[in-house]
Formats: C-alpha cells, sequence, structure tokens
C-alpha cells in the first residue's frame, strides 16, 4: 500500500497511457489524468498519515541494485523523512488542482500537455522520494525537462526567453551539483564509505573535516540557491512565472521552488553541518535581503503574474532565514511555511489564472472594481491573499511566526529585519487586492465578467480550507517533521560543539569573526 | 619458410584473436565477388550484415576468452579492444542502414559503397588492436581511404567531392605527421613496438627529445582524426558536405577508433603532459560549442557539437595521464560514452539522413519549424537525441557525461571538470534552440519535408532511441560488460 515507487512512476505510466490513447476526445484524456493524479493525492495523503514523525529514520524504504561504478555502488533507493514527506503530499495534492485549472486555459494540444503534466508529477515526486544520491540528482535533473516544455509551448508572449532562461539558470547550478555529487561519491568511497546512499553519505560527511565540507557545501549550495531562488539568481524567476500558464506558475511556485529549499536544508545542512555554520551568516542575510528586496520588488509591479513572483522571492527569504537560523524552531518554521508558501501562492496563481482566462490581461491597471462583478473570487483571493500575508488563523502565520522566533534567538538585527518584510507584504499584497477589487469598474469589460465557476470553486475551495485547517492544526505537520529535525539539529550542535573544541585546542581560530557574533 | 614459424605465428589464438578482421575481409571479397556477376547483386545487403554481425559474434566470442599479444607481439585482442571492435560494428551497421534510405532516390545503391563501408570498421579494429605502429599505420590506412572515397560519394554534388578533397588533404597530411613521428621514434629507440616504447618512457631516463617530438606528431595525427582543437578546422565542412550516413561512420566510428588508441599510447607521453592535454579538452569543447551556438544547418551544428564532445573525451586522456592507476575506469567510462555517443549521434545523423533523402535544405532549423505537430514521432527521437547529447538523466549520454566528470575528478583536475561542466550549458542552450524550433515555434509553411516512408531507416531510429533510454535507465547491462 504505502509504496513509493508505486507513487511516483504512476503518473508515469498515467503518461503513457495518454500518450498512447487512441481518441481525440481531450475529455476522456482530462478524465484519466484527473483520475491518476487523484489516486496520487490519495495515496499522498495515506502516507503521510502512516508516517511516524518521532522517528528521524529513513520511512517506507525500497532498494534495488542499479548500477556500480568502480567499488561504488549506487541503488535504486526510495524513502522518506520528515521532509520530504510533507513535499510528497503537497505535490500529491496540489496535481489533481492543477490538472482541473488546466482545462481552463490549455485547449491546444492537450494531449500533449497532459503528458508533460504527468510526467513532471513523476520528476517532482522522486526528487522528494530518492534515498540515494544518484537518484535524487537523476530526478532532480529530469524534472526540468517537462517544465521547459509546458513553459516553452503553452506560455505567454515572450515565453520563449523565459523558458530558456529558466532552463539554462537552473542547468548551470545542477551540473556544478553534479561535479559536488562526484566529489562526495569518490571522497566518501576514499573514507570507505562506498555507497550513494543519503543517510550513508551524510553520516559520513558530517563528521568530515571543515576542508572537505566546504567546497562540495558550496557546489550543492549554489544549485539550490539558484533554485530557490535566492537573491541575487532570483532573475530567472519573474520571467518564468510570467510567462508560464497557469498551471505552469502552481507547479512552479507551489513544488518546483520547494526542491531548492529541500534540498538545502536535507544536502546542504544535512550533509555538511560545520560548512552550513560558517555560511549561516551570509544565508541569513541573503534571505532577510530578499525577503525586502522581493517586497520592494513587489511593490513596483504593474504585472499581476510579475508581483506574486515578486512575493515569492520575498516568502522563499523566510524560509532560507528560518533554516539557517539552525534552531529548532527556525526550522520547524521553515519546513511548515515551504507548504504554506506551496498553497497560497499556488492559490493566488490560480485564482488570478482564472481571472486571466476572463480577460486576457495581466496589467493591475484594467482591472478595478472586480468585487462588484465577482464576488466569489473576491472572496477566494482576499482569503487567499490573508493567507500569503500571514493573518493569525491562516497558515502563513505559524510559519512566519516560528522563523521570527528562531531567527531572533541568533540575531535580534535580522529578525527586526525580516519582521519589516511582513509589513511590505501587507503594503503590496493588499494594494494589490484593492486595485483588482474595489473601487470604481474602470473598464466596461469588467462588468460583463462572469463569476467563479463550479469547477472553479471546487478547485479552490479545499485548498483554502487547506490553509485553514494548517493554520488551526500546524502541530499535525510539525509533529510529522520532529524527528527528522531534531537529530538535524542534534548534527548542526554536535557539529557546533567540535568547532568550538577545536577553537579551544588551535588559538588561532580559523572561524571567522561574524560567525562568533551570530553564535 | 621454417614450418615451425610458420605455427608459432598462425596458431589458434592468433586465430581467434583475428576472427572479427578475417570475417570482414572474407565479407568484402564476396562482396567484390557480387559486383562481377548480376545474378549476385542481391545478395549484398545478406553479406553485408552477415559479416558484421559474424564479426560481432567472433567479439563476443574474444569478450570471454580474451587473446593477449598474438603474431609476434604485434596484435592484441583482449576484452577492452573487443568491447571497441562491438562499438565499431555497431557504428558501421547504423551508417550503412540510413546509407540504403539516403542513396535510395538520388542514385543507385552501389555495391562500392558496401564495399568501402565494410573495410572501415576493419581499419578501426586494427588500430584499436595494434601493438606495433607498423600494423597501427596499416589500420589507419585501411580506415582513411575508404572514408576518403565515401566522403565524395555523392559525385554530382560539389559540397560531396569538396568534403572527400578536403578531408583527403588533411587527412593525408596527418598520416604524414604519423609516419614522420613513428620515424622518430624509431631512430631515437629502435623499436616499433607500443609496449616497449611505452617500457622506453617509463624507463629511469625516458624519451630523448627525439622521440617526444616523434610522440608528440603521432598524437597530432590522432588528434586529428578525433578533432580536437587546433586539428578540429575539418569538421564542420566535412561533416556536412560528406553524404550523411558517411557522416555518422565519421562522427561515431572513427572516434572511436581514435579515442580507443590514443588511450593507449598515453603512457607514450611526458608526465606533465596531462595539464597541457585538459587545457586542449577545454578548449577543443569553447570551440566546439561555442561555433555550435552559431550556426542555422542542424547537420553543422551537430558537427560542431561532435566537436565539443571529443573535448569531454580527451578530459579521460587527460585524467589518464595524471593518474595512470584510473586505466580499469576510464577505460569503462571511454567505452560506455562512446557506445552512448553510438547511438545519440548515430541516431540524430540518422533522422538528418533521412531528412536530408529529399533535399539538402531540409536540415535547416528554419525548415524544422513545427516538424513536432507534422512528424511527432520523429521530432520525439530528434527531441531525446538531443538530450541525450546535452546529457540530460534518463539518457544515455547523461551516465557518459558522470562517467568522464567522475574519472576527471579522481583524477584532480577539478578546475577543468568546472570548466567542462561550465561549457555544456552552452550546448544545452544550442540543443534547447533546435527543440524550440520543432515544438515551439509556429511551422513555416513554405518549406515542409515530405519524408518518405523508410522502414529500415525507421527501424535503426527506434534501435538507436531505445538503446539510449536502456542506457539511461538501466545502465548495468552495458556498465557490467566491461
Amino acid at each position: 500500500m504505502h509504496n513509493l515507487t508505486l507513487i511516483t512512476f504512476l503518473p508515469a505510466l498515467g503518461a503513457l497511457l495518454v500518450a498512447l490513447l487512441p481518441t481525440r476526445e481531450t475529455r476522456v484524456l482530462r478524465g484519466i489524468t484527473l483520475a491518476v493524479t487523484t489516486l496520487v493525492a490519495l495515496l499522498g495523503v495515506a502516507l503521510f498519515c502512516a508516517f511516524d514523525g518521532q522517528l528521524a529514520a529513513t520511512q517506507f524504504a525500497q532498494s534495488v541494485d542499479w548500477f556500480s561504478l568502480g567499488s561504488t555502488h549506487v541503488r535504486y533507493e526510495m524513502g522518506v523523512d520528515g521532509i520530504s514527506i510533507l513535499l510528497i503530499t503537497l505535490t500529491a495534492i496540489l496535481m489533481p488542482f492543477v490538472t482541473l485549472a488546466s482545462s481552463g486555459h490549455i485547449t491546444e494540444r492537450t494531449r500533449e500537455f497532459l503528458v508533460w503534466l504527468l510526467l513532471m508529477e513523476t520528476g517532482m515526486l522522486g526528487v522528494f522520494a530518492s534515498a540515494d544520491l544518484v537518484l535524487f540528482y537523476f530526478f532532480w535533473e529530469v524534472s526540468l525537462v517537462p517544465l521547459y516544455f509546458i513553459l516553452g509551448i503553452w506560455g505567454g508572449e515572450r515565453r520563449l526567453y523565459a523558458t530558456v532562461k529558466f532552463f539554462l539558470f537552473t542547468l548551470s547550478g545542477s551540473l556544478l551539483m553534479l561535479l559536488a555529487v562526484i566529489g562526495l561519491i569518490q571522497q566518501a568511497a576514499a573514507g570507505g564509505v562506498q555507497s550513494t546512499n543519503i543517510v550513508a553519505l551524510t553520516d559520513w560527511a558530517s563528521a568530515a573535516p571543515l576542508s572537505a565540507q566546504y567546497w562540495l557545501f558550496a557546489g550543492f549550495a549554489i544549485a539550490f540557491a539558484i533554485k530557490v531562488p535566492l537573491f541575487p539568481f532570483h532573475t530567472w524567476l519573474a520571467d518564468a512565472h510570467t510567462q508560464a500558464p497557469t498551471s505552469g506558475s502552481v507547479i512552479l511556485a507551489g513544488v518546483l521552488l520547494k526542491m531548492g529549499t529541500y534540498g538545502l536544508l536535507r544536502f546542504g545542512i544535512g550533509m555538511f553541518p560545520a560548512a552550513a555554520i560558517h555560511a549561516a551568516p551570509l544565508f541569513m542575510a541573503l534571505g532577510a535581503f530578499g525577503i525586502v528586496y522581493g517586497a520592494l520588488l513587489a511593490m513596483a509591479q504593474t504585472d499581476v503574474k510579475r508581483l506574486i513572483a515578486c512575493s515569492s522571492v520575498s516568502h522563499l527569504g523566510y524560509v532560507v532565514l528560518g533554516m539557517f537560523a539552525l534552531t529548532h524552531a527556525g526550522l520547524r518554521g521553515s519546513v511548515l511555511q515551504m507548504i504554506n508558501h506551496g498553497l497560497s501562492t499556488g492559490l493566488l496563481f490560480l485564482l488570478f489564472g482564472a481571472l486571466y482566462e476572463r480577460r486576457h490581461s495581466r496589467a493591475v491597471d484594467s482591472y478595478g472594481g472586480v468585487a462588484a462583478v465577482m464576488p466569489l473570487f473576491a472572496f477566494f483571493w482576499v482569503f487567499a491573499v490573508l493567507s500569503s500575508v500571514g493573518l493569525p488563523g491562516l497558515n502563513g502565520f505559524v510559519g512566519e511566526w516560528l522563523i521570527l522566533i528562531g531567527t531572533f534567538q541568533r540575531s535580534p538585527v535580522l529578525a527586526t529585519l525580516a519582521v519589516t518584510g511582513v509589513i511590505f507584504g501587507a503594503v503590496y499584497l493588499l494594494s494589490v487586492t484593492r486595485r483588482l477589487l474595489f473601487g470604481e469598474v474602470t473598464h466596461a469589460e469588467t462588468r460583463s465578467l462572469k463569476d467563479l465557476g463550479t469547477r472553479e470553486v471546487a478547485i479552490v475551495t479545499p485548498l483554502c480550507l487547506l490553509c485553514l485547517w494548517i493554520g488551526v492544526q500546524p502541530s499535525v505537520l510539525i509533529n510529522k517533521t520532529a524527528g527528522s529535525l531534531d537529530a538535524l539539529v542534534e548534527r548542526v550542535d554536535g557539529a557546533r560543539r567540535e568547532m568550538v573544541v577545536g577553537e579551544l585546542a588551535d588559538p588561532q581560530g580559523h572561524v571567522p569573526q561574524q560567525q562568533k557574533a551570530v553564535r | 619458410m621454417n614450418p615451425d614459424l610458420i605455427s608459432q605465428y598462425f596458431n589458434a589464438q592468433s586465430a581467434a584473436a583475428l576472427a572479427p578482421l578475417v570475417t570482414l575481409a572474407a565479407g568484402l571479397l564476396l562482396l567484390i565477388l557480387c559486383e562481377c556477376f548480376e545474378s549476385l547483386r542481391p545478395a549484398r545487403p545478406f553479406i553485408f550484415v552477415g559479416s558484421i554481425l559474424g564479426a560481432a559474434w567472433a567479439e563476443v566470442a574474444l569478450m570471454n576468452g580474451p587473446v593477449e599479444a598474438v603474431l609476434g607481439g604485434t596484435y592484441s585482442a583482449d576484452r577492452a579492444s573487443a568491447l571497441w571492435g562491438l562499438v565499431f560494428l555497431a557504428s558501421t551497421l547504423i551508417a550503412w542502414v540510413h546509407a540504403r534510405s539516403y542513396y535510395h532516390r538520388s542514385r543507385p545503391f552501389l555495391g562500392e559503397h558496401d564495399m568501402l563501408l565494410l573495410a572501415a570498421p576493419l581499419g578501426m579494429m586494427m588500430m584499436a588492436g595494434a601493438l606495433d605502429l607498423t600494423v597501427f599505420f596499416v589500420g589507419l590506412e585501411l580506415l582513411s581511404i575508404p572514408l576518403y572515397c565515401l566522403a565524395s560519394f555523392r559525385r554530382q554534388r560539389s559540397e560531396s567531392v569538396e568534403a572527400g578533397l578536403k578531408y583527403f588533404l588533411l587527412g593525408a597530411f596527418s598520416v604524414g605527421l604519423f609516419l614522420y613521428g613513428a620515424a622518430l621514434l624509431y631512430t631515437a629507440t629502435g623499436t616499433l613496438s607500443l609496449p616497449a616504447l611505452a617500457e622506453a618512457a617509463a624507463s629511469a631516463q625516458g624519451f630523448s627529445p627525439m622521440a617526444q617530438v616523434g610522440v608528440a606528431f603521432l598524437l597530432g595525427s590522432l588528434l586529428f582524426k578525433l578533432s580536437v582543437w587546433p586539428f578540429h578546422m575539418w569538421v564542420p565542412d566535412v561533416y556536412q558536405g560528406a553524404p550523411t550516413p558517411v557522416t555518422i561512420l565519421m562522427a561515431t566510428g572513427t572516434k572511436a577508433a581514435a579515442l580507443a588508441v590514443t588511450l593507449r599510447i598515453t603512457g607514450l607521453l611526458p608526465d606533465t603532459s596531462a595539464g597541457l592535454i585538459a587545457l586542449l579538452a577545454v578548449l577543443t569543447m569553447a570551440a566546439g560549442n561555442l561555433g555550435a551556438l552559431v550556426q542555422s544547418n542542424l547537420k553543422r551544428l551537430l558537427a560542431y557539437s561532435g566537436v565539443a564532445h571529443a573535448g569531454t573525451l580527451m578530459l579521460l586522456v587527460a585524467a589518464l595521464r595524471a593518474n595512470g592507476a584510473l586505466g580499469p575506469e576510464t577505460t569503462s567510462a571511454a567505452l560506455f560514452y562512446m557506445a552512448a555517443y553510438v547511438a545519440t549521434a548515430g541516431g540524430a545523423f540518422g533522422l538528418l539522413a533521412w531528412l536530408e533523402a529529399d533535399g539538402d535544405h531540409f536540415t535547416e532549423i528554419e525548415s524544422l519549424k513545427g516538424l513536432g505537430r507534422r512528424r511527432p514521432a520523429l521530432a520525439a527521437a530528434m527531441t531525446l537525441f538531443l538530450l541525450s547529447l546535452g546529457g540530460i538523466p534518463a539518457t544515455g549520454g547523461f551516465l557518459a557525461k558522470y562517467l568522464v566528470f567522475s574519472v576527471a575528478l579522481d583524477a584532480q583536475l577539478t578546475g577543468y571538470a568546472i570548466a567542462g561542466v561550465l561549457m555544456s550549458v552552452i550546448a544545452l542552450g544550442y540543443y534547447l534552440r533546435v527543440i524550440v524550433a520543432m515544438y515551439m515555434e509556429p511551422a513555416s509553411d513554405q518549406v515542409a519535408p515530405p519524408m518518405a516512408k523508410r522502414t529500415d531507416a525507421m527501424i535503426a531510429t527506434a534501435v538507436c532511441a531505445g538503446l539510449v533510454l536502456v542506457m539511461g535507465v538501466l545502465p548495468a547491462l552495458f556498465l557490467n560488460l566491461v
């Protein structure tokens, strides 16, 4: 029942079915896709329920020989820990809604689209479910291809530029990571670990000397920072988000960016704690700067999709900030905020997509007074915005709160800076809401807009309920990650203690100054 | 002649070692015979495929029972050279199948073509198995001369004749370079045997300056065949001008043979040359990738991409020179890379041969616009090949790249590996341009390749695509062979 291979490859099988089915009826193809994604979502939820959050160990493990390189054995290994289980569930839950939403804006080459959508799901689930480093890299890079086609074929008017930029940006990061992966595997093999299992490599790498960790951490961290995207690598995101079709934007914001933060957490910090402690001030600063910078960028946008994209930069700044605080609260908030951002930004993109399908304009000026003609839309939009700005009672609040607490323990200055981001966030999101929904109806076309239909309400209602549920009951999610995150903090603290001991033994001390300030 | 001497040279061991060569040679003679009798001509395809399969069978037998130095220590058939032999045969077979459809319209498919094509793997195998520079030279000529003829085989087309002449002149120059190098080596050391030369190179006093110049000349002639900077200038013109099936053979088989030999003579190079070779590798990648970036013709683009791939392969040579203990890893990486490359580039050029059968201009990227809708299966296959050339996972190209960089990092060539990795980002830039044209740009209506239905080309493409995927997903099937 709880079979990760089944969950991961079910969409790929669905893609094969959709590709080969001799029918021209797109409704049938959409039905199949929806059925497959829904089945995967149910399996994902079942997996989530069965997962024991108190354990740090990999669960639901599966392992088969794959191939050998010299003395190193690469295995096909699947397994989840407390961090990946949440992201697998998020991916699985979002996909049926993305499929449903796609029937609104994908009218051409539907079969191809559905095939890429399903392959995309396999790629994303594979990234989170791999328990072997080479397999992880395999899925990591494979998942680029479907999104490339989704963006490039069904995107907006400047899609080709955005697509190639997206692909080459992420690819240059991933190729550097490839070298780090190879380097890590070789050094571990020299150190007696002849396996590419993530846990085995983590055990080896986290105990390795700082000099060995340093470059490997850099290789991984750059790749993930580009994917997140962390300032100054964020420029691809605005283009990709803006040009992507609604479903592509939702996948990008909801899941794909989480691959970056997930990687930073599980590989950056988890594998190289000593290097991460050294780099933490840099990453916290970049995160905090990203929060404010993203918010300022968002304020200046007149294109709503671009605005949401910039808000993503800001929100993911929180995730990175909380993560590199390396405290219990910060890490928990960071993981929770990954899910929250996926849900609320996904909602914003879905809702704006519905509006875009009616008016085909992304400019905020071409709307105004929409609330009068589309009350349901207005309700859900305001809900999503409030969830995104972190209204207490909704999901965003809990994550931001935990992150700010965690950060404050390390650096009150950065926490203060980050709090301003909360205010800015409210400013730009509420102001765009005002200009979009309220005031005079400035354009005649707006009067004839139809409110959300049954399908659209059916898409957004469950996601809104999920936001509310997380806001009220965050402990369910937090408890699932407790075991893994506690183990992570323990490993980081161990590295920190060792560093202090090393410093006492070596009075010159190679620990940089700002590190002391943070401690 | 003394019967003892004969039995000393021609025994069961040397028979086994030479079986693939003899099979090919017999096939070649039969093909000549076929040309003499009209009634035998229909048998031509069977003879061709039969001798390829027979040689492959003999190579498989050699894989399981390898033979060390035979014929007075001038030839060896170890497991690696048997595997190289299979790579050469696969490349020849792909070229031949595509040649059948390629010449289908423009002119009758001539017997000379098959004969010349069958001589090529014979030369390649001799090169890969040679332990002596004389044997090696015979192999090199046995490969080169048929290729000169084949490159100009469409003689009513001026590009083809130009390609043949260009290849011949530069090839003759590189052969001259080789002979000069061999002569210098012989003068300096008194031997042409590769093991003896390696011994001399590894000895305390090392090579004399004269011998070092000789080795440099030797390497130069191999780099020419391998299309490494600065010996790559001929590649775009010749690959583009030659009939595409011949391009398949030049791009895959010849490159594999040159690589196998280059790896073998790495021991003759001075210790300090690893950095220089790695630099050549990076420069080759730069020349190939930057050259490909500005091409508007897919055939020419793939030719430049072939140069870039030669650069990646040179990293292996540099790694082996930097750390001689990496021999097995290097060999298996090189074999896997070339096997994947034969399937990938063979498939891609094969599709081009298919497109081109109706007119040369159909290989322009411009005319590929909208191919994704008109010919979904063909465009999908091309996409797969391009992604494999770019080294995206789930294709053989990814693991090939992984293996090469793994060996390079093992040999501490980190800086060069990083440079190489950044080059492959550029590479993806132009591969994506082709995919963009096929899928994401509106079809231009005035040019649309009609695409004759060709069963054999279709099967060859499907087999190549299947191989690329299997190598990407189940690499153990191939890695365990080495």
